[in-house]
């Protein structure tokens, strides 16, 4: 089993915030700002001492909770800091972005950083749709057209026009293009059919999160069994679970922490806005519906102690078949760093030398 | 096409136009002067009736009495309200006063902040319930465009919208951009930030 740490920076607000997405830009501190990127390097060098694989960052926008709405450029900047930890891009959200763009900057960072890149291609969460003007409702189109395009912005060796149905191009050539040939370990994110279909029927890896034992485990069969009709079977690389994980010395603690968490996402959206999003941004988990997550904490996964913390990545490695798991040991939104350092310091010596071998 | 009619309210009277069908869209402050593309434009979705601007140097909760009587004449009862400029004020205690007549309200190129004697108006306007559309455009020279974060930092259920390259007027000088927000708004108030542009280039 392999390790990464989800990195979100934790901007500590030096004042109350308005509970509401977006959060007023004027909300924000600067020295909190500085001080959160800054630390954010502290803190990885320590993933990186304790043997963490990869350090992974996403894409999100107009709050404090995730600070990198450019996810690559924190990639670059984190790349520069560490030597050892792949980078994950997991990921830029696709269908609000533009496809060629996208292709080569990660072909940049894959450069930069000497080959480390691993990406994910993202459809993205709900209320990121709001953010570049997204019709929700092309936003599955636009993923699988702008995956297709960067796939082959950075394999086609001859310019090329693009005549998609929401992407037009005359002429495309990247440079430069990725390090790694044909291109770095790519996955496309999400539980969704037409997300494993996708990863399964290019040779991709997939990306699943935040699900439900039993939802996530349905969502990685899915995607073998799609992988196997494309006749090809995928390894335990090519599963990445991103969870939410809170580890302490006991069971009994980390699930006191865990009882101590809110259950309400720390900016929801207006009313208004989330009843008309829900309506208009059709999710499923391999072919079965599921409501948009709008305004909830997202589920934790792992809670326990070591010897609980490593049966539940057994049954992670069996059940859903991940061979990575992309891990955030605190909430976004906590303020103690003290606890994300402990729970650092206690998943990097008391669990991760002893899951190796699953 | 717009047709012509007068309303005598309080020793006031006002001309006013209307055209189109639909749900009523009430416009206070409009220059009538000249027709309005906005106008026609949101004519093609609501029942426009532009007033042209009462007279000044009323107390604002005088104006909204006058205005609720206005609207009262007309045969209406709640509207979608818009406001050009100094009838801002006006509209906004119309909206404090009377807030189940108002479904919506449209303030474009506010001024009801920034001139003073307005304390009691500020003040209050936390109490608005209002969906409010705040626009202002960016070549406005009259109009503070600075105010218009203090409108959306006030008014609890409100929304600020810069239009690129209109002055003052910004419904004559983007008709196409200010009616188009505008009639977004007013149909689906804060689930308008949610884009039903469809980027469909070839199907």
């Amino acid at each position: 089993m392999k390790v990464s740490f989800f990195e979100t920076v934790r901007y500590l607000a030096p004042e109350p915030l308005r509970p509401e997405w977006p959060v007023p830009s004027g909300a924000y501190d600067r020295e909190a700002g500085a001080e959160a990127y800054r630390a954010m390097i502290e803190r990885l060098q320590l993933v990186e001492e304790l043997g963490f694989d990869w350090v992974s960052v996403s894409e999100h926008h107009y709050s404090p909770r995730i600070l990198t709405p450019n996810p690559l450029l924190a990639a670059a900047f984190i790349a520069a800091h560490v030597k050892k930890l792949m980078i994950a891009v997991l990921g830029p959200i696709v269908p609000q972005s533009n496809p060629v763009r996208v292709a080569e900057e990660l072909a940049m960072l894959d450069t930069f950083c000497q080959g480390r890149l691993v990406v994910g291609l993202l459809r993205g969460t709900t209320n990121e749709y709001l953010t570049y003007d997204l019709n929700p409702t092309e936003a599955r189109g636009r993923t699988d057209e702008g995956m297709e395009l960067i796939l082959k912005a950075w394999t086609e060796p001859q310019p090329f026009a693009w005549q998609g149905r929401h992407f037009q191009f005359r002429t495309v050539s990247v440079w430069p293009r990725p390090l790694q040939q044909p291109y770095p370990k790519t996955y496309a994110l999400g539980t969704s059919k037409e997300s494993c279909e996708f990863a399964a029927s290019h040779r991709l890896g997939c990306g699943l999160s935040y699900g439900t034992w039993e939802s996530t485990a349905r969502a990685g069969r899915y995607y073998r069994e799609a992988c196997a009709r494309h006749g090809w079977e995928p390894g335990p690389d090519d599963v990445v679970y991103r969870a939410n994980m809170i580890v302490a010395d006991t069971d009994t603690e980390a699930q006191e922490l865990f009882d101590q968490q809110s259950k309400q996402a720390p900016f929801p959206l207006r009313a208004g806005v989330r009843d008309a999003l829900s309506t208009l941004d059709q999710r499923n988990v391999a072919g079965v519906p599921r409501a948009a997550i709008v305004n909830a904490a997202l589920p934790t996964t792992f809670i326990g102690g070591p010897d609980t913390i490593i049966e539940q990545i057994q049954r992670c490695r069996d059940e859903i078949g991940a061979g990575v798991v992309d891990l955030s040991l605190t909430p976004p939104s906590s303020r103690d760093m003290g606890w994300l350092t402990r729970s650092l310091e206690l998943f990097g010596t008391k669990v991760l030398p002893r899951i190796r071998g699953i | 096409m717009f047709t012509e009619g007068r309303v005598e309210v309080d020793g006031i009277r006002a001309r006013y136009l209307e055209a189109g069908q639909g749900s009523p869209l009430v416009h206070f402050g409009a220059d009538l002067s000249t027709p309005s593309p906005a106008h026609e434009l949101l004519a093609r979705r609501f029942r426009v009736i532009a007033v042209e601007t009462l007279p000044p140097g009323r107390p604002g909760s005088e104006a909204a009495a006058t205005i609720g009587r206005i609207i009262e004449c007309l045969g209406l009862t709640d509207v979608d309200f818009m406001a050009t400029a100094e009838a801002s004020t006006a509209a906004l205690w119309f909206a404090l006063a009377e807030p189940e007549r108002v479904r919506a309200l449209v303030l474009e190129a506010p001024t009801a902040i920034g001139a003073a004697p307005r304390g009691e108006l500020e003040r209050r306007m936390p109490e608005v319930t209002t969906p409010t559309l705040v626009l202002f455009g960016t070549a406005d020279r009259q109009a503070a465009q600075d105010t218009g974060r203090v409108y959306t930092k006030l008014i609890p259920n409100s929304h600020l919208v810069f239009v690129y390259d209109a002055a003052h007027a910004i419904g004559r000088d983007r008709p196409e951009a200010f009616a188009e927000v505008v009639a977004d708004f007013l149909e689906r108030h804060e689930a308008f930030i949610i884009s039903r542009t469809p980027t469909v280039i070839h199907p």
